[in-house]
């Protein structure tokens, strides 16, 4: 073929192309119009109650002994919120996880009262008084959120190794709040009082010791600067302690991404020091979060984030510690409880994929890398949705050398199989 | 001379139809105000998704919608009511101003145009928007096409291009029936000028004072067979305060 017979060949295709497409789209169009609509829902009061059950197969292999584990869990997850009358609202919710076998250290069945305040806001204004037990959570950042600070012993049982997941599980303080909004702002005073001294292990107790064991206040001002822009600033003071200044911030920097940050400085005892129960000075230190979240126009969305901790061990610290049998487990657990990093820096990189090949089929996947150690925590999830029913592949791998932050962990790889029944 | 003369002569002919036809910017407008209604409000959306003509998903929400100032564009929240996994959960949109607040975790999540919460549809498409604001309107023909019911309408093409920062999609061609200022139908385009979707607008019926469109078939511009039908039913006339559009709000918001 000849270089104007080609050209001439060519001219006819894209011609025939633009003829027949405009038809073909045309044609689908009208495809589309004849379709309907599914019956719309009828209109009724939003339910006061929402509850779901899930129950979780899995086996662990283990680090330290020669067989794998069996790991099971049935649990009932509840929430209650309705409006009592004009201006009043009461909120209660609950979680009740049963486990074969039993947590280290802890009943069988574990009841988290997660949440149970009543809300008054004066009808006209833009202003709410609420007391009671408050899930109240700052912090934009996945992995560690450094001014969430009603963080620290919140988590009353580990049900999923997902940071999104776990704070689906934590407990409230017991607070009054106030909080007055206006347009692009708002500012908020908590005050939370000491209840009891020390948390509890007894399964149905309300553990008020593992969120209200000091007094502490925190006052918030939430500030949009403009529609890309909006930061909270916050001041924390507990008892016995000098203040901690806090700063988040959330920016949109294009059509498919997002940054974040929060920062935080105080001064308190090292982690160490307060994992081991050592008297030790204040020191002033920062703590910051940041990240960036890119999303794809196939739905993927990948997030990467830094995680700073001064008060956290540096890596000589920590290969000091681990030459003290048994002093690595006191401090990640503590680290674990407060929701710490436990290195001085690490890393987190979390994946989202919606319709992964199949509509339904979510793919979530995270892997949290201490740069110290060069250990990693690497977890998978697989989650197929139907209309009442998620079924959920949730895989954990912790590697490193057997002296490193997630080397060290007993578990050296957890499968788990979940169902999530939605009635 | 000859082009000259081809000029006149194509000024002469479309004289009498540029006096006859009101200003592009005038019929965007009348089509936005049968669109949207000029006071607060909250309505229910079914969204239906098909693909190759055959439902795949069905979602419900209940959107609220209110303009925030004088002249300025819509902000909507957006409650999740079905499927129930996802009931409660909340969006909020308010120009590039977009966040989504899950309860049960208590996690505000900013988002970005391009993360989409509802399938097939975008954020966008839920939210109550005010093309008029947003984009610079010049009439491009007057022509017939097929409405949304099949029907053969005579109408307004009009192309429109962004006029403010960040809006979603640089451009639109829209069809506005010449008659009653109806929207008929739409084109969404990328920057790259590729046809994102095209959109129709039929089942005009009586709510909050004027004819609406009550269903939106959205028709992927890249694959015709994925076809989302979005239904507005139960419009409602709210008072919805305007500090209910931010983030810090959304911990706070109880449906009545």
């Amino acid at each position: 073929m000849n270089t104007s017979t080609h050209a001439v060949v060519c001219s006819c295709f894209y011609a025939l192309s633009l003829t027949v497409t405009p038809a073909l789209a045309a044609d689908d169009e009208m495809d589309a119009l004849s379709l309907e609509s599914a019956p719309e829902v009828e209109p009724t009061a939003p339910r006061n109650i929402k509850w779901f059950a899930e129950g979780a197969w899995g086996s662990a292999s283990q680090r330290y002994l020669p067989d794998s584990r069996n790991i099971g869990r049935a649990s009932i997850d509840f929430s209650y919120a309705s409006r009592l009358a004009p201006g009043w609202r009461a909120v209660v919710s609950d979680r009740l996880d049963y486990f074969e076998p039993a947590l280290a250290g802890s009943d069988a069945a574990v009841n988290s009262l997660r949440e149970a305040y009543l809300s008054w806001q004066p009808q006209g204004t833009d202003s709410v008084l609420e007391l009671g037990r408050i899930n109240l959570r700052y912090g934009p950042s996945y992995g560690y959120n450094p001014t969430d600070f009603f963080r620290d012993g919140s988590l009353r049982v580990l049900t999923t190794a997902d940071p999104f997941a776990l704070r689906e599980n934590r407990l409230g303080t017991v607070m009054l709040r106030a909080q007055k909004l206006w347009s692009g702002g708002s500012f908020s005073l908590a005050y939370a009082p000491k209840l009891e001294d020390q948390s509890s292990t007894h399964g149905w107790n309300l553990d008020l010791g593992a969120t209200n064991n000091r007094n502490r206040a925190l006052a918030v001002l939430g500030t949009e600067f403009s529609p890309k822009l909006s930061s909270q600033v916050l001041v924390y003071q507990e008892s016995g302690q000098s203040a901690t200044l806090g700063f988040n911030m959330t920016a949109l920097l294009s059509d498919a991404a997002t940054a974040h940050m929060e920062f935080t400085r105080g001064s308190e005892p090292d982690l160490q020091s307060r994992a081991l129960g050592v008297a030790a000075p204040a020191f002033t230190r920062n703590r910051f979060s940041g990240g960036v979240t890119y999303t794809t126009t196939s739905k993927l969305s990948l997030t990467a984030e830094y995680h700073y901790n001064g008060f956290a061990l540096d890596q000589a610290g920590w290969t000091t510690l681990s030459a003290t049998p048994g002093a690595p487990f006191i401090y990640l657990g503590e680290a674990l409880r407060l929701q710490e990093i436990a290195p001085r820096q690490a890393y987190l990189l979390y994946l989202t994929q919606k319709d992964l090949g199949y509509k339904d089929l979510n793919l979530t996947a995270y892997l949290r890398l201490n740069p110290g150690d060069d250990s990693r925590l690497a977890w998978l999830e697989l989650r197929r949705h139907w209309t009442n029913f998620d079924l959920s592949l949730q895989l954990q791998q912790n590697i490193g050398s057997a002296s490193s932050e997630f080397g060290i962990l007993p578990d050296r790889r957890v499968v788990q199989v979940l169902g999530t029944y939605y009635p | 001379m000859k082009i000259l003369i081809h000029l006149l002569l194509t000024f002469w002919l479309a004289l009498p139809a540029a006096i006859a036809a009101p200003l592009a910017s005038e019929i965007l407008a009348a089509s936005d105000a049968i669109r949207n209604p000029g006071k607060p409000f909250s309505v229910t959306v079914t969204l239906t998704e098909f693909q190759a003509g055959k439902q795949v998903d069905t979602s419900t929400l209940t959107s609220y919608s209110r303009v925030q100032r004088q002249g300025g564009d819509f902000a909507s929240l957006i409650r999740f009511v079905l499927p129930l996994r996802d009931a409660g959960k909340l969006m909020l949109k308010n120009g590039n101003d977009m966040w989504f607040y899950d309860p049960a975790s208590k996690a505000t999540i900013r988002l970005s145009p391009q993360q989409r919460l509802l399938g097939q549809a975008s954020n966008g498409d839920v939210a109550t928007v005010n093309f008029a604001r947003d984009y610079a309107a010049a009439l491009a023909a007057t022509e017939e096409i097929k409405d949304g019911e099949r029907r053969t309408r005579m109408a307004y093409k009009l192309v429109l291009t962004a006029s403010t920062e960040g809006v979603t999609y640089p451009g639109i061609e829209m069809w506005v029936d010449a008659e009653n200022s109806r929207p008929l139908k739409a084109r969404f385009f990328a920057e790259s000028s590729r046809l994102l979707k095209t959109v129709y607008y039929r089942r005009f019926q009586s709510q909050l004072g004027a004819e609406r469109p009550t269903e939106t078939v959205i028709i992927d511009g890249l694959n015709p067979q994925s076809v989302t039908i979005m239904r507005f039913s139960d419009y409602v006339a709210r008072d919805i305060p305007p500090t209910w559009m931010q983030r810090d709000f959304l911990p706070r918001f109880q449906p009545e």
